[in-house]
């Protein structure tokens, strides 16, 4: 049975590949803590802005798979810490040695699944934003007026305070307000000729204004915030709603959140993806050094040479021997880890 | 008699040489952050210098951030001290210098204390700063062509959007004064000419505030004019709304966030203080029981630490005592001079 990738490991390498392992496991552990408080961040996040994504939106499941993947790395780490420090130490070693190897397939079957769930989740997620919050934003929009009605009473001051906090009016821009009916009719009064006109005027009999909410004030602007009668240019002195102008916000609120959730995104990938790639490599040098310690027989300081290795035979010959031994979880290891390990072998020789 | 007496034996002035030493470099982290919380209220009150009349007292701040630095400087040294403590060559040098040390240490903590009262009870000065800091603000508010004063508009709007507050102490402070500019009135409008002609300066005063008064928690649209006619609006009786517009005035929010601001840091200077206050005991202690064992020539023996040589009363007598000699002495030597130039001169 010829092992797969081996390399020879006299006892000078495996000190230097214990110690290195040591650091990059901290590395992992701190990663895996980086991991978690942005993944937290983002769930905080969530909360606060989930009432402008539809629920049919994925995007809230990211920070959930996050998290755990977090947990996965800081727990490996620790372990992959704890193991190459007692690798170095003869008498700390042996309660290791059981550990070890459970920890190896925990590490790569549980964490490595997370982390590349978690890392597709951030990188196609996104896509689905758009959409999600289209339909949030606008239903948000409608039930401004719901103040009264149990469900969406808070969606005035949730949209009032999305306004006044990410300085933008409406979906798009400020006319989107032009379009829904955000005053509620408890305030209307049935009497009144003009209210009464309004309503007759279109099919669905909303009372529908060329105004907007005091929220989309901009504090920039020179003069007191103008909110009613956007459209008529006659109706304030000195005011000409063609030109841009610092009145309102000028943006639309589903760029800005957009963008908001997307960078949000796009930082918590990239620190899964480092966290990834440290976990590869811990868990790649744990291996080697599980295997040549074993060849020693458990010993740590003989100055023999050991062969460390990824698999004791190639492919078909570990599924027979799985087979005869009746054990069906190591169908599933070897299945997943030859794909990621390829590419980083060139720096373990280096140890 | 001495004050408080204890007997220490090698094995513990050892350990309180250490202990000592670790405590001082704990008291440098507490210095540390001292010192980053004046900073961080001095930043605080710059943010908003512009509604308190750029006028505002840093007293607190700049007393937080040099007791802070003070604070370091001293722990580290006496740090320094209590680790050489357990070499008595290195001892040796400090000796000297450890009592007039440990009095600076007795001056230093008593500053400390200061600091802490004063973060405690210096809010009164905020008050009136505040005050007409915000009336200056609210009169200058409209005027956002003139330059210097340009900036009033957008600092007023966005304090009462942040800290939910509506004018001086109330809403109604926004009726007295002229908060929309000449600039954006039609002067031809028959209403504006009545308005302007009805009181004395010829201002144009409404019943309405700005936008950033509005409380996004109202369950109407906010009502922003005509304030005090119910008939304006439909459903509305300007007695009893209360969740319409922001109900404090901003006097009220921005002292309350510094006075919490100041409070907090005065209850962390006090637990400084009473850190510091160990730690100086510590070290007389220390100093003392190192002091009785330089007389025998053997450094294993037992000794005692006192606060005080003496009781409180007779120190104080002694101290008295030093002051007058040193007094006579100056008296004495001056008049040894005069002696000794008056034989020369006649």
């Amino acid at each position: 049975m010829a092992p797969v990738l081996p390399l020879v490991l006299p006892l000078q390498s495996r000190i230097r590949l214990a110690q290195g392992l040591w650091l990059l496991s901290w590395l992992l552990a701190l990663a895996g803590v980086l991991t978690l408080l942005c993944s937290g961040h983002l769930l905080v996040q969530l909360q606060y802005l989930g009432t402008f994504l539809a629920p049919s939106c994925p995007f809230s499941s990211l920070p959930q798979v996050a998290l755990a993947a977090g947990a996965v790395a800081l727990g490996t780490g620790l372990g992959g810490a704890g193991a190459s420090r007692a690798s170095l130490d003869a008498a700390r070693y042996p309660p290791w040695r059981g550990i070890l190897g459970p920890l190896l397939v925990a590490g790569t079957a549980g964490g490595g699944g997370l982390l590349v769930f978690a890392l597709g989740l951030a990188l196609g997620l996104p896509v689905s934003l758009d959409k999600g919050l289209e339909e949030g934003l606008g239903t948000a929009l409608v039930h401004y007026k719901d103040t009264e009605v149990p469900g969406h009473c808070h969606a005035k001051r949730i949209m009032d305070e999305l306004q006044l906090r990410h300085h933008c009016c409406g979906r798009h821009g400020y006319k989107d307000w032009f379009g829904v009916q955000w005053v509620s009719n408890r305030y209307l009064d049935p009497s009144d000729q003009e209210v009464v006109n309004r309503i007759q005027s279109n099919v669905e009999g909303l009372y529908l204004t060329d105004g907007v909410p005091f929220s989309c004030c901009n504090p920039h602007s020179p003069r007191p915030c103008l909110q009613s009668q956007l459209s008529d240019p006659y109706a304030h002195p000195l005011f000409d709603p063609r030109q841009p102008n610092l009145n309102l916000w000028a943006q639309g609120c589903h760029q800005v959140l957009l963008d908001h959730l997307q960078s949000l995104a796009s930082t918590l990938g990239s620190i899964l993806a480092v966290t990834f790639l440290l976990q590869a490599l811990v868990l790649l040098g744990l291996r080697y050094l599980q295997t040549a310690l074993e060849g020693l027989g458990g010993v740590i300081d003989a100055e023999g040479e050991a062969q460390g290795y990824l698999f004791p035979g190639g492919l078909k010959d570990m599924l027979k021997t799985a087979w005869l031994q009746g054990g069906v979880a190591h169908r599933a290891a070897p299945e997943k880890t030859p794909p990621e390990e390829v590419p980083p072998k060139e720096d373990l020789p280096e140890a | 008699m001495a004050l408080l007496k204890v007997k220490f034996d090698q094995k513990k002035r050892v350990k309180l040489a250490q202990g000592l030493w670790l405590m001082n470099w704990l008291s440098v982290l507490a210095g540390i952050i001292l010192f980053s919380l004046g900073l961080f209220l001095k930043i605080e009150l710059r943010k908003r210098s512009d509604v308190m009349n750029n006028s505002e007292s840093h007293f607190v701040p700049n007393s937080l951030i040099g007791v802070g630095i003070l604070s370091c400087v001293f722990n580290s040294l006496t740090g320094k001290i209590c680790y050489d403590a357990l070499d008595p060559a290195k001892y040796a040098k400090w000796k000297p210098w450890l009592k007039p040390y440990l009095a600076i240490c007795v001056l230093f903590n008593v500053a400390l204390f200061l600091v802490a009262l004063c973060c405690f009870l210096l809010r009164g000065s905020l008050e009136s700063t505040l005050a007409q800091g915000l009336k200056n603000g609210m009169k200058y508010y409209r005027d956002t062509d003139t330059p210097g004063r340009c900036f009033m508009k957008k600092t007023m709007d966005l304090l009462q959007i942040e800290f939910k507050c509506c004018g001086n102490s109330g809403f109604r402070d926004w009726f007295e004064i002229q908060w929309i500019s000449n600039r954006y009135l039609d002067l031809s409008s028959k209403e504006v000419k009545d308005r302007i002609k009805s009181n004395v300066d010829g201002r144009y005063l409404v019943d309405g505030v700005p936008f950033s008064c509005c409380n996004p928690s109202s369950p109407r649209p906010c009502i922003q004019y005509q304030l005090t006619n119910n008939s304006a609006h439909y459903s509305y009786d300007h007695q009893t709304e209360e969740l319409n517009l922001w109900l404090h005035g901003c006097r009220a929010a921005l002292l309350s966030y510094y006075g919490s601001l100041m409070n907090s840091m005065g209850a962390a200077t006090l637990l400084v203080w009473l850190f510091e206050v160990t730690i100086t005991v510590g070290l007389r202690y220390l100093h003392t029981a190192l002091e009785g064992v330089s007389n025998p020539e053997d450094p294993e023996c037992e000794t005692e630490g006192w606060l005080l040589e003496k009781s409180i009363p007779e120190t104080w007598k002694a101290f008295l005592e030093s002051l007058k000699k040193l007094g006579k002495g100056n008296q004495v030597e001056a008049e040894g001079a005069d002696a000794g130039q008056a034989p020369e001169a006649g």
